[in-house]
């Protein structure tokens, strides 16, 4: 008989020392009832001195490798474009990126991701979590995870920000077991969070005022009845007044006219101006998405235009995290869901490809100017140092100080907090 | 009911579940004490110290209302049972609302979630099942019946098609079913035991999943040309699994419920196993269904677990923690705080032909429910912890609880009801309903909740997406964030039901000119209780400050920072 292991136990070892001795906390008590949202991990009381942040830019749709990257030109796949050399001696990326090239001494490419996937939303759980979807078991997001772990625990700004084309909102399920609380606050077109504005006739002496009255009640009512679960809902209302009186920082404006015409007055980079802004004022994890990359036709003209937009403000920010001594403590990841087909289809596209593609990391804990694995001559298969999205996944977590191999307790059940097949990208580190 | 139909359509339905509301406890007869008594004696049993005191009609009438109707009292019935001088109140109360639409209406709410997990939709729509299981609990439908009916239906008769919403938006993954059967009718999470035996809890076999697996295996979903998706089975396949961890040969079982001899399947000749053979295109039906046996073998009485789960999870609701927790960890390392107590619970529910009015009413009527959840200033905190039941559990609302009460505490719902009586009287050939006599008046009451209902579905998806867990998880229990107090501080819909309009609270406080009866009517209207002074001189204040000018403002934030109270947000 054909067994879809929904715990997939094969592949994870369970170790009974572990589970009954030093596990990760909170994790358990969230989904037991027993709320552990004072809890705090003993990983992120380390960090509370040195505060890790992570910033991922996404190229929703799946950018190309060979136009990005891993250009391979002159080559029957390599399409039209030349590659350029880059601010590190060695390294060539594609024409199309002349600004990135310029802060390469910053980041590492990792040429040799087969991730074996070429579906658009498995692609993308692949990325975001280091592992394949299991139909009874969803993983937190890298977001959710670096919100929980790395974040003070009475920060009052979101810990994951997401920045996208799309509507406003809340992602919860990104979060999995690690509770709502650590889901994607989404920033649809930059805008502030939802419910960050006082109505026009409620001044802010009278929020202020009605807040004191319900102090006041809470007091009264929980003088006698204290739980953990009343001081975080009292407490919730407390951190909405702070993220209120702080909404000006989601006002990219703020940044002033000159700052806007570094980065571009196009949507993404005010998205990547935005992020730099949030990361300064100590947001955690921001993800920033660029749509859209899925150039199943005309290829290499979309890829003129998105790369365009993307290059100048990416390496702008690039740019200022470092010139702001922000680096050293702030990962950064570009990924897409794949890459795309070396061959060149009929419509002058590339199609789906998560066979032998790349990402780029810089800044916290990453070797900067490095280049891991490759592909061979002309791209179509991964020639050395292959990985999947759990080595990146591993890579992520260690790279900010976290360690992959602890485990969550999930209604009694161990969960290694990344995929246990695979490990981390040794060399990648610094 | 529609609102534009016949009115009358339905009627004889409706009439019908007011004579099956007229129920007689047969927990509650017999030389025995009754059930909440026993409850009681074994609580004290266990508990040397101090207890928390009785709690007051106020505290009491509340929690009754949610825990047995979903939602908060009205102002009317709160005054009402508070002015009511009657010793007996407190269970005529009881009778009262397990009589009412609200308690079927609760109850569809609180099952749909427990075990369909806020899924979305595959293959039958959410409200078809959703009607099914709030007529179940309208005509209390024993529970052995309703859990048979839900895993033995294959979706091919109309009448039980929604009860096959189980199986068929699991996708039919019996691995999948299995699991959440272990999890839901039997308390045990076998997941690991998928792989191997619970390499913690030395109960879990893995044997009991795939003695599980085995009732299911043959079953599978059939798509038929222009047909709904149906649950059809094979009359052959056999699981066969081994240890993950170990290297060892391949086992095999029979279906069988944990410990249970195995189901004795009938033998047929060769090529006789089909009623109808399969073939390309066709669905097939084995003479012998091992999936309609699942649904007898679970539920038997002989199969104490399936009581046991279902009386601990009923506990829980009632009296904020089970009595084994996690509820889904039934184990032998994981013993219950109060192990007779349980099984006194699952003995009497199966004796009483698992009839869940009759446990709720006797767990409501129990001292233990109508304890305080207000720590005596002298008592060790402790001495008594959760598990002692010596001082009640404070209990968060749920999504939907949260909903239904925010819309009754601003007197959004109550603007409902009287719009729908208005329409009554309007509407000559409705004006029969208005007679007095009590058939008619249920009838009312019936359709002014489904009225209700309607109208609140349209608020519920933001409560559950603030504050709901995620498909698949546990529901009841929910964690603070940020997004849930933004939402009650900043929200446009929120704020307008604050805002004086038609007859609402915010309007009615308005118009109350003395500064001590407006506050009575916020607080009994939102928390169910009498006002406090020291809240009246709160409210005189907030007044002062605002002038007369701002009395709306004033009223309005007084109404809210009542509604973002704990007292509010929790079931106390």
């Amino acid at each position: 008989m054909q067994c879809a292991y929904a715990c997939r136990s094969t592949e994870h070892s369970i170790a009974r020392r572990s589970f009954l001795g030093g596990m990760l906390a909170g994790a358990g008590g969230v989904l037991g009832g027993a709320f552990g949202g004072f809890a705090r991990p003993a990983a992120a009381q380390q960090l509370a001195s040195t505060q890790k942040r992570v910033l991922v830019v996404y190229l929703a749709g799946g950018v190309s490798q060979l136009e990005s990257w891993d250009p391979k030109p002159q080559t029957d796949t390599g399409g039209p474009f030349r590659a350029i050399p880059t601010s590190v001696p060695g390294i060539h990326i594609s024409e199309l990126l002349p600004y990135t090239a310029q802060q390469m001494h910053h980041l590492s490419i990792v040429r040799s991701v087969n991730t074996n996937e070429n579906d658009h939303g498995k692609g993308s759980y692949i990325m975001h979590t280091g592992r394949r979807e299991e139909p009874a078991q969803p993983y937190p997001h890298l977001g959710s995870v670096a919100a929980k772990y790395l974040s003070p625990e009475d920060a009052a700004l979101p810990g994951y920000i997401h920045i996208t084309p799309g509507g406003n909102g809340v992602s919860a399920s990104e979060a999995a077991f690690l509770g709502p609380r650590y889901g994607a606050v989404t920033l649809g077109n930059g805008e502030p969070p939802r419910n960050t504005k006082r109505a026009e006739s409620l001044t802010e002496a009278a929020d202020l005022a009605r807040n004191d009255l319900r102090r006041r009640l809470n007091d009264r009512f929980v003088a006698r009845r204290r739980t953990a679960e009343t001081e975080a809902y009292s407490y919730s209302y407390e951190q909405a007044l702070k993220l209120v009186a702080q909404r000006e920082l989601f006002d990219v404006t703020r940044e002033g006219d000159a700052e806007l015409a570094r980065y571009g007055t196009h949507d993404f980079g005010r998205h990547c101006l935005l992020a730099r802004r949030l990361l300064e004022h100590g947001v955690t994890f921001v993800k920033v998405s660029h749509s859209n990359y899925d150039t199943h036709n005309e290829n290499f003209d979309f890829h003129i235009e998105q790369l365009g937009e993307f290059d100048r403000p990416f390496a702008t920010l690039v740019g200022d995290l470092a010139e702001r001594g922000m680096l050293e403590s702030t990962l950064i990841v570009v990924m897409s869901e794949f890459g795309r087909t070396p061959q060149i289809n009929h419509l002058y596209g590339r199609d789906h490809w998560g066979t032998a593609w790349s990402v780029v990391l810089g800044g916290c804990g990453i070797q900067p100017g490095a280049v891991i694995g490759k592909t061979n001559e002309n791209g179509t298969a991964v020639a050395d140092r292959e990985v999947n999205g759990g080595h990146l996944f591993h890579t992520y977590l260690k790279a900010v100080g976290l360690d992959p191999h602890e485990e969550y307790v999930i209604g009694g059940r161990p969960i290694a907090m990344a995929d246990p097949s695979a490990d981390v990208i040794q060399e990648l580190l610094i | 009911m529609s609102q534009g139909g016949d009115p009358w359509r339905g009627c004889v339905s409706l009439l019908g579940i007011v004579v099956c509301l007229s129920f007689v406890s047969p927990l509650a007869t017999g030389a025995e004490p009754p059930l909440h008594e026993r409850i009681d004696e074994q609580i004290a049993a266990h508990h040397a110290g101090a207890m928390a005191e009785r709690a007051s009609d106020a505290e009491l009438l509340r929690r009754l209302y949610l825990d047995l109707t979903g939602r908060i009292p009205t102002t009317s019935a709160a005054r009402a049972f508070l002015d009511d001088p009657s010793p007996n109140k407190r269970e005529q109360l009881i009778d009262r609302l397990l009589a009412s639409p609200a308690y079927a209406r609760h109850m569809q709410r609180t099952f749909d979630v427990l075990l369909m997990e806020r899924r979305a939709d595959e293959h039958v729509p959410a409200a078809e099942w959703q009607e099914y299981l709030r007529s179940s609990f309208a005509t209390n439908k024993p529970y052995d019946q309703l859990v048979r009916e839900i895993l033995s239906a294959d979706g091919l008769d109309p009448a039980q098609r929604p009860a096959a919403k189980f199986y068929l938006d699991r996708a039919g993954e019996t691995n999948i079913v299995v699991r959440d059967v272990s999890r839901i009718f039997l308390g045990m999470d076998l997941q690991c035991a998928q792989c191997h035996d619970h390499p913690l809890v030395d109960d879990y076999k893995q044997d009991y999943f795939y003695g599980l697996s085995a009732y299911l295996t043959r079953s599978f979903i059939f798509t038929g040309q222009d047909q709904p998706a149906t649950i059809a089975e094979k009359a052959e396949g056999e699981v066969k699994f081994k240890s993950a961890f170990l290297d060892e040969p391949e086992r095999q079982t029979g279906p069988r419920v944990l410990e249970t001899t195995s189901l004795v399947e009938p033998a047929f000749a060769e090529g006789k196993s089909y009623v109808i053979a399969p073939a390309e295109g066709v669905r097939p039906q084995p003479r012998f269904s091992r999936r309609a046996f699942l649904a007898t073998d679970l539920t038997s009485p002989e199969n104490r677990q399936f009581s046991r789960t279902i009386v601990n999870r009923l506990w829980a609701r009632m009296m904020g923690r089970g009595l084994i927790e996690p509820l889904h960890f039934d184990h032998s390392d994981n013993p219950p705080s109060h192990p007779e107590l349980l099984d006194l619970l699952a003995t009497e529910f199966t004796a009483g032909g698992f009839d869940l009015k009759a446990l709720l009413r006797e767990l409501a009527r129990s001292q233990t429910y109508q304890r305080s959840s207000e720590w005596p200033a002298d008592l060790d905190a402790q001495a008594c912890p959760p598990e002692s039941f010596a001082v009640a559990n404070l209990k968060p609302l749920s999504p939907e609880q949260l909903a239904a009460s925010t819309l009754e505490a601003t007197g959004m719902s109550e603007a409902i009801r009287a719009e729908f009586e208005q329409q009554l009287r309007g509407d000559p050939r409705l004006g029969e309903v208005l007679a007095a006599d009590e058939e008619r008046r249920t009838l009312r009451e019936e359709m002014s909740e489904q009225r209700l209902n309607a109208q609140l579905l349209g608020q519920l998806g933001q409560f559950v997406a603030l504050f709901g867990n995620l498909p698949g998880e546990r529901q009841d229990a929910t964690e603070a964030t940020v997004h849930q107090a933004l939402y009650f501080s900043h929200d446009g819909g929120m704020a307008s039901w604050l805002t004086p309009l038609g007859q609402n609270l915010a309007a009615r406080a308005v118009s109350l000119s003395d500064p001590a009866l407006a506050c009575d009517e916020i607080v009994l209207s939102v928390l169910s209780r009498r006002s406090t002074t020291d809240e009246q001189q709160e409210f005189a204040h907030l007044l002062a400050a605002q002038g007369e000018s701002g009395r709306a403002t004033a009223v309005s934030e007084f109404i809210w920072a009542l509604l973002a109270s704990n007292e509010f947000r929790f079931n106390h």
